[in-house]
């Protein structure tokens, strides 16, 4: 751990001090990220920034994306338990009938995506984006599963994603925090382990948006304190600090110094980000957002945003697909809230030229059984359990192929058949459009080296534009 | 083409003046490019080679040097895919040190502790820091002013910075013991236990809930304030192990020492729906033993569950063996009661008792008695035969079913959420018509039972989801079914209707109840089985049961009265023992309109017996029915492999061969004097909460991965001396902080930054940033808020609103009010899905996982905190205004919040500077103050033990 800290002090900037000071004495560290400068990818990738749209609790693949009319014919017949093989579940018997897709699908596009007709909006960008109908993951509980998605490991404690890529290649953020949160669902079975830096240094941590009142944390000052008030006490905390720096020749206190001036800043660029007024009707309307209240198509067109000043990991939780009873109505329900703004933000990254250097990730923790749930003693019918052998996510932009269905499961829509991805494997793709090596994307911890896929993972070309 | 040629260019054939030092030079370079494939991992080793060992090298390291050389992309080793090449230095010093004759050392840490001398005149300490600082030609700084040092002890020792009083004391203090009185009160103070505890609570990943996604609350506080009270008595660290690991197995063990195993209660536990609990409390134990590994021994035990560590000597085996020690656990709750509420209940008993009574005595005489009597008489009208067979085998998975002497079953074991019950009967009643099943409660069961839910839904719940019976190998029907209790969901019909996630749940958690099922028609043969299939989203099992059977030929209907009353019916009341003619009365008290009022206000009482906490302990399974415990293959839950017994380390000192394998056993290896590692990395702790960093900069890691320790003497000469002195911490912290490397000055030379940037020679005492509880209690302290209760509940101090937005289930924050809402960091409600803000910001634990050492970053969202934060904002409101209600000039009252804050007087320079901010700050005389203090509270310096 030490060694890496040392790392981190030398290359990384966390301890900053020399840096800073510099900057102290020829004038003002601003316009420079304190404490994550950018730093080089280990090859050139085309993506820049991610925006993670996790829609968790687990949207049902086979009512959105993976289309199997065999599941209609079938509906009410248990499935072969040759199929099954043993899987746990979570709240059904492996000998539950099988239930139909619940919508109709049609063909989309010029790649002729079959897609739900809950997902009108998708269906006019089926084209930019690849949808994968072959994930799989180890998990098949929420916490554990989004976890595992976010970190490589289901239990808490090691470094999410956007830690690992703010490790991996700094920040170009200047006034703004690089990795930032946002959630638009009920709250997140995962917990704030999804954005933990783990144990990498905390600076890696995503830092939470929230949806009313400030922002970010403590942004506004408190009540008695008016904007000149906090601009004097600012100047006399800083005089202060710098005389003590002259005393006592801590580099640390540099760092300090720098920090509270990107504090200031983000006081005023934080509200600017959030303040829509200078977006258009046409833009508005097109996300489907009131720029009043807090929703998901507030946060995708803040999530646009954020790239455009330079933000490099966007989570966005959409919390509510769990439809243990009642899958047509909740997929409806989820799907009116969430597929206008997902396409819109494909289409709106796109006329501005920056979806070629921005992946948008679209998803769940894992998929939702072709077999019916339903309990009388827990009130459910007609429900999807927890699938985790196989379910579908679409990437797009960040170079990511367009236009393009990838993988496919059997007629049952339960195992993979064709071109597995597992979590790892999307994992190590995702790194791999940003530029980062999964295999040397390393940190050393308790006696060895980390990473985000474990000991797993491969890149899938085939998703590379 | 192969290119073997050595490269001579690169490398030097001749031997350096000194070879290579092998511990500090050459196995770091080994362990980190070679032990992977050539290393202790049987499985992974590659071409039969081991480079870790003397003997497994020796023959082949000529060998070795060709390959490390070679040009040859098949050849070369390490071979390139692996992404790990070794430096043209590297290159050289494996050179040298196979040149020089290859000589291997044991790995210092696996050596007991060596008592070097130090040389005399400075204290020990001193002249270990000393002789190293001369060799490098440097100097220790000189001393700090008293101001400083009696802010940097306060903090260290009790966490709190000392009183402007206490300061000024301590300057007019010219004595020449005046520091060692500061030092000998602090360590008296019980706000040392605080202080400590919190260190010690990082490693315990001590948090108020379970984690995971329903992350509902806990209690384990009563183990919190075990901690705070053993350090405060200053128990021995062995002691303090031993009673944290193996406390509820010792002789007589008191409810302290149950308390004390709450250590490893502090586990998380998911309490999903889907999952499988088994699986859990796997995980739960592999991070007890994980946690166990780097809080007493600093080895990074973890790779081990997987596979054969690739670096530290620990084979994959060895790792289950040691797991296996805590292994054999089951986990209860335990009630705390104190003193008072003990005497409380003990009232409250003795009125119900004569309520009772008096009762009781009424039924002896009219109108009364005939009342009574024609109840027993109804009652004895109605009772049916019923017999008790006992099974001669029962079947349960995990489960084992104990028969108790009343014929009932009491379940022992894990519940899965598929448990079921077989039990065999060779003496099955001819004729029978019907079986009656009793739920029974038991102490040994969550909240009594009857179930054995622990998790997710109520305590003590259970469902029957599926009842069968077969005699002679042919099953019988079930036509009907009542039950003295039926649920609006449930009822006992539904235990045979085909669904298996319908059935029978009793009267609930807490309370026993008894179904009837009637046999469509009477059974012949005397061989019967029943099946009883218990399956829900979450296990729940019954805990404790009976089964009895009737033969009557009317149809029998399940009836509210207990079986135990119904059997004393069958006794004419003249010959009622005691216990009989009590449980009568009761049932009938209970049942009787006449005696309503009287039930109620006995119910009542009842209700307001005081409750205590039920913390979490551990408890040993019963000798019935240990749990077995295996190697898994690849650590893998679903992939146990061969049995293993409980074993130590064989690289560490043996585990006495006549001791008996148990927690006790295993905790005192741990703290075994030849043990060379728990004394070093105890020390090593503790000396890097007072400078910064470790002797060993890895305070998790003493394995060949780790950081060799910066003085290796000190660091042995620490260990020894904490042994020698009875393992006491408060000795050891004095030691150190009377050191004049202690004492030294902070101030940052461009000398020291030049040849000692990471303070490794300790050239001045090293700045660090405050913990995250420091922080906010400094600010409370400096504002006179601060509240100095100690132990407690959890509580919940004011925090920006939507910080638990993101919890599932949108967690609720409900401000503290009163003193709770000033209390310690340390009674901060505890979240682990959604910390306190203020502790998350600061570097605080989430409590998921053990934390040796947080982190201490900078970072802009600490500056908004400190700026913003409402309790930062309530504490310098609170100073500004006492402040301004005090008499005294401007310039005073600068200095005296000055010396609130910094605990040291504001100088001429920083008292114009405020004259001038002030003149800028409108309001009145409160705001203007508490603007001050605001900024204070934002100085480096506030944040920063100097």
């Amino acid at each position: 751990m030490e060694r890496s800290r040392r790392y981190f002090f030398r290359d990384c900037g966390v301890g900053l001090g020399k840096a800073a000071l510099a900057s102290l004495l020829v004038g003002s560290a601003s316009h420079a990220n304190t404490t994550l400068p950018p730093k080089k990818p280990h090859f050139a990738g085309k993506a820049k920034a991610v925006i993670h749209l996790f829609m968790a609790g687990a949207p049902s693949q086979l009512d959105l994306f993976d289309y199997k009319p065999q599941l209609a014919k079938l509906e009410g017949k248990p499935i072969p338990p040759e199929v099954i093989k043993g899987q746990r579940y979570a709240f059904i018997r492996s000998d539950a009938a099988v239930l139909g897709p619940r919508f109709k699908f049609a063909k989309h596009g010029k790649s002729g995506t079959v897609i739900s007709e809950v997902l009108p909006h998708i269906a006019k960008v089926v084209d930019d984006i690849c949808l994968v109908r072959s994930v799989t993951t180890d998990q098949f509980n929420h916490a554990p599963a989004q976890i595992f998605l976010n970190t490589g490991f289901s239990q808490p404690g090691r470094p999410s994603f956007g830690s690992w890529v703010l490790y991996g290649l700094g920040s170009e953020a200047k006034d703004l925090p690089a990795f930032v949160v946002m959630s638009t669902g009920s709250g997140i079975s995962g917990g704030s382990a999804n954005w933990s830096s783990g144990f990498l240094p905390t600076t890696y941590t995503g830092t939470r948006f929230r949806n009313a009142g400030d922002p970010i944390l403590n942004l506004t000052n408190p009540p008695g304190v008016d904007e000149k008030l906090q601009k004097d006490t600012l100047d006399l905390v800083g005089e202060l600090n710098r005389k003590h720096l002259a005393d006592v020749g801590d580099p640390e206190i540099a760092t300090r110094i720098a920090q509270y001036e990107m504090a200031a800043r983000l006081q005023t660029s934080a509200p600017e980000l959030m303040d829509l007024k200078k977006e258009t009707k046409e833009t508005l309307d097109l996300y489907g957002c009131d720029p009043a209240k807090p929703s998901f198509a507030r946060a995708c067109l803040i999530a646009r945003r954020l790239v455009e000043r330079g933000v490099r990991y966007i989570n966005i939780y959409h919390e509510g697909w769990d439809a243990h009873s009642d899958v047509a109505g909740n997929s409806k329900n989820n799907c009116k809230t969430t597929d206008q703004a997902s396409a819109a933000l494909v289409a709106d990254l796109k006329r501005r030229g920056m979806l070629d250097s921005t992946l948008v990730v679209w998803g769940g923790e894992f998929g939702r059984t072709p077999m019916v749930e339903s309990n009388p003693t827990l009130g459910r019918s007609l429900g999807r359990d927890h699938h985790p052998q196989s379910y579908s996510m679409w990437l797009a932009g960040g170079g990511i192929k367009p236009g393009m269905s990838y993988g496919q499961t059997d007629d049952l829509g339960f195992h993979v058949v064709e071109n597995k991805v597992h979590v790892h494997d999307l994992q190590a793709t995702i790194l791999h459009a940003l530029g980062l090596d999964h295999e040397r994307l390393t940190y050393r911890h308790a006696g060895r080296d980390f990473r985000l896929t474990d000991v797993h993972g491969t890149v899938v070309k085939a998703l590379l534009a | 083409m192969r290119l073997a040629l050595p490269l001579l260019l690169l490398v030097s054939t001749n031997v350096s003046a000194a070879p290579p030092d092998f511990a500090k030079d050459v196995r770091p370079i080994l362990a980190n490019h070679c032990f992977k494939c050539h290393g202790p991992d049987a499985a992974a080793r590659k071409a039969k080679l081991r480079l870790d060992t003397a003997d497994g090298a020796k023959a082949a390291l000529n060998e070795v040097m060709n390959r490390i050389m070679s040009r040859d992309d098949d050849e070369v080793m390490p071979p390139p895919h692996v992404k790990k090449p070794l430096t043209e230095k590297q290159i050289q010093i494996l050179n040298d040190w196979i040149a020089s004759g290859a000589k291997y050392e044991q790995h210092w840490a696996f050596i007991p502790p060596t008592k070097f001398k130090p040389s005399a005149g400075a204290s020990p300490i001193d002249a270990f820091i000393r002789s190293k600082l001369t060799a490098s030609g440097m100097k220790p700084s000189p001393p700090a002013d008293k101001a400083t040092l009696i802010r940097r002890v306060s903090l260290d020792l009790i966490g709190l910075p000392p009183t402007p009083k206490e300061m000024d004391d301590f300057l007019k203090d010219d004595s020449p013991n005046a520091y060692e009185k500061v030092v000998d009160r602090m360590l008296a103070s019980p706000h040392y236990g605080e202080r400590w505890a919190r260190k010690w609570l990082d490693l315990a990943r001590y948090a108020d809930t379970n984690g995971y996604e329903k992350d509902r609350p806990r209690t384990v506080w009563p183990y919190r304030d075990w901690v705070i009270k053993a350090i405060n008595d200053d128990m021995p660290f062995d002691r303090f192990t031993i009673e944290q690991i193996a406390g509820d197995r010792l002789p007589n063990a008191t409810p302290d020492q149950v308390v004390a195993t709450g250590f490893h209660r502090n586990t998380m536990l998911n309490e999903e729906g889907g999952i499988d609990p088994l699986e859990f409390r796997y995980y739960a134990v592999v991070d007890r033993i994980n946690t166990t590994a780097t809080t007493w021994l600093g080895l990074t035990l973890g790779c081990a569950q997987c596979h054969t560590h690739k670096f530290d000597p620990i084979p994959h085996n060895e790792y289950f063996r040691l797991l296996a020690f805590l292994n054999n656990t089951e986990e209860l709750e335990f009630e705390v009661l104190s003193r008072e509420n003990i005497l409380k209940r003990q009232g409250i008993l003795e009125q119900v008792t004569a309520l009772e009574r008096k009762v009781f005595q009424s039924l002896d005489q009219d109108p009364a008695k005939a009342k009574f009597l024609a109840w027993l008489k109804g009652e004895r009208d109605r009772l049916q035969d019923w017999k008790f067979p006992r099974p001669t085998k029962t079947e349960a998975g995990p489960t084992k079913l104990k028969q108790l002497d009343d014929g009932s079953l009491l379940a022992l074991g894990d519940p899965t959420k598929e448990d079921v019950y077989q039990l065999t009967f060779d003496d099955w009643p001819v004729n029978a018509t019907a079986i009656r099943l009793e739920a029974l409660t038991d102490p040994s069961l969550p909240t009594n039972g009857p179930g054995r839910a622990f998790y997710e839904g109520p305590k003590g719940d259970f469902l029957l989801s599926d009842v069968r019976l077969s005699v002679d190998g042919v099953p019988v029907p079930f036509c009907d079914a009542s039950d003295n209790f039926a649920g609006a969901k449930s009822n006992a019909k539904r235990a045979f209707d085909n669904n298996l996630q319908s059935g029978w749940a009793g009267r609930g958690p807490g309370q026993p109840s008894h179904a009837v099922f009637n046999l469509a028609k009477p059974t012949a043969g005397k061989k019967a089985k029943l099946s009883l299939r218990f399956e829900r989203h979450y296990s729940a099992s019954l805990g404790r049961f009976r089964v009895s059977v009737t033969t009557a030929k009317a149809q029998v209907i399940a009836h509210d009265l207990s079986v135990d009353a119904e059997e004393a019916l069958r006794v004419p009341e003249q010959k009622w023992t005691e216990g009989q003619r009590e449980t009568i009365f009761r049932e009938y008290l209970r049942l009787s309109p006449d005696l309503k009022a009287q039930s109620e206000a006995i119910e009542k009482l009842r209700k307001e017996n005081p409750q205590g906490p039920r913390t979490l302990v551990m408890s040993e399974r019963p000798k019935e029915h240990p749990r077995k415990t295996f190697r898994h293959h690849r650590g893998e839950f679903l992939q146990p492999a061969e049995e293993v017994e409980p074993g130590g380390l064989s690289v560490l000192h043996p585990v006495p061969a006549d001791a008996k394998p148990d927690r006790v056993t295993f905790a005192k290896w741990l703290v075994s004097k030849e043990n060379p590692l728990v004394a070093r990395v105890a020390v090593n702790r503790a000396w890097a909460a007072f400078f910064g960093k470790g002797i060993v900069r890895t305070l998790d890691d003493f394995g060949y991965q780790g950081d060799l320790p910066t003085h290796p003497e000190l660091l042995d000469w620490l260990a020894l001396e904490f042994m020698e002195n009875g393992w006491s911490m408060k000795k050891l912290h004095k030691t150190i902080v009377l050191s004049e490397t202690y004492k030294q000055s902070s101030k940052v030379l461009p000398d020291h930054l030049a040849k000692d940037p990471e303070n490794k020679l300790l050239t001045r005492y090293p700045r660090v940033r405050l913990e995250a509880e420091m922080i906010r209690d400094s600010a409370l302290k400096a504002s006179g808020l601060l509240s100095t209760r100690i132990g407690g509940p959890s509580v919940f101090p004011p925090q920006p609103p939507g910080v638990q937005d993101t919890a599932y289930g949108g967690a609720k924050w409900t401000p503290s009010e009163g003193e709770d809402r000033y209390r310690r960091g340390l009674y901060t409600y505890a979240k682990r899905t959604a910390p306190f803000a203020m502790a998350a910001t600061f570097d605080g634990p989430s409590g998921e996982a053990c934390t040796a050492k947080r982190e201490v970053s900078n970072t802009p969202l600490q500056a908004l905190a400190l700026l913003n934060d409402p309790s930062m904002m309530e504490a310098a409101s609170a100073l500004g205004k006492m402040i301004a209600m005090e008499k005294g000039t401007a310039p005073e009252k600068v200095d005296r919040i000055t010396r609130r804050c910094l605990a040291r007087p504001a100088t001429e320079n920083e008292v114009s500077i405020f004259a001038k901010f002030l003149e800028g700050v409108n309001g009145d005389d409160a705001a203007k103050w508490t603007a001050v203090a605001r900024a204070i509270m934002n100085l480096d310096e506030f944040v920063t033990k100097e």
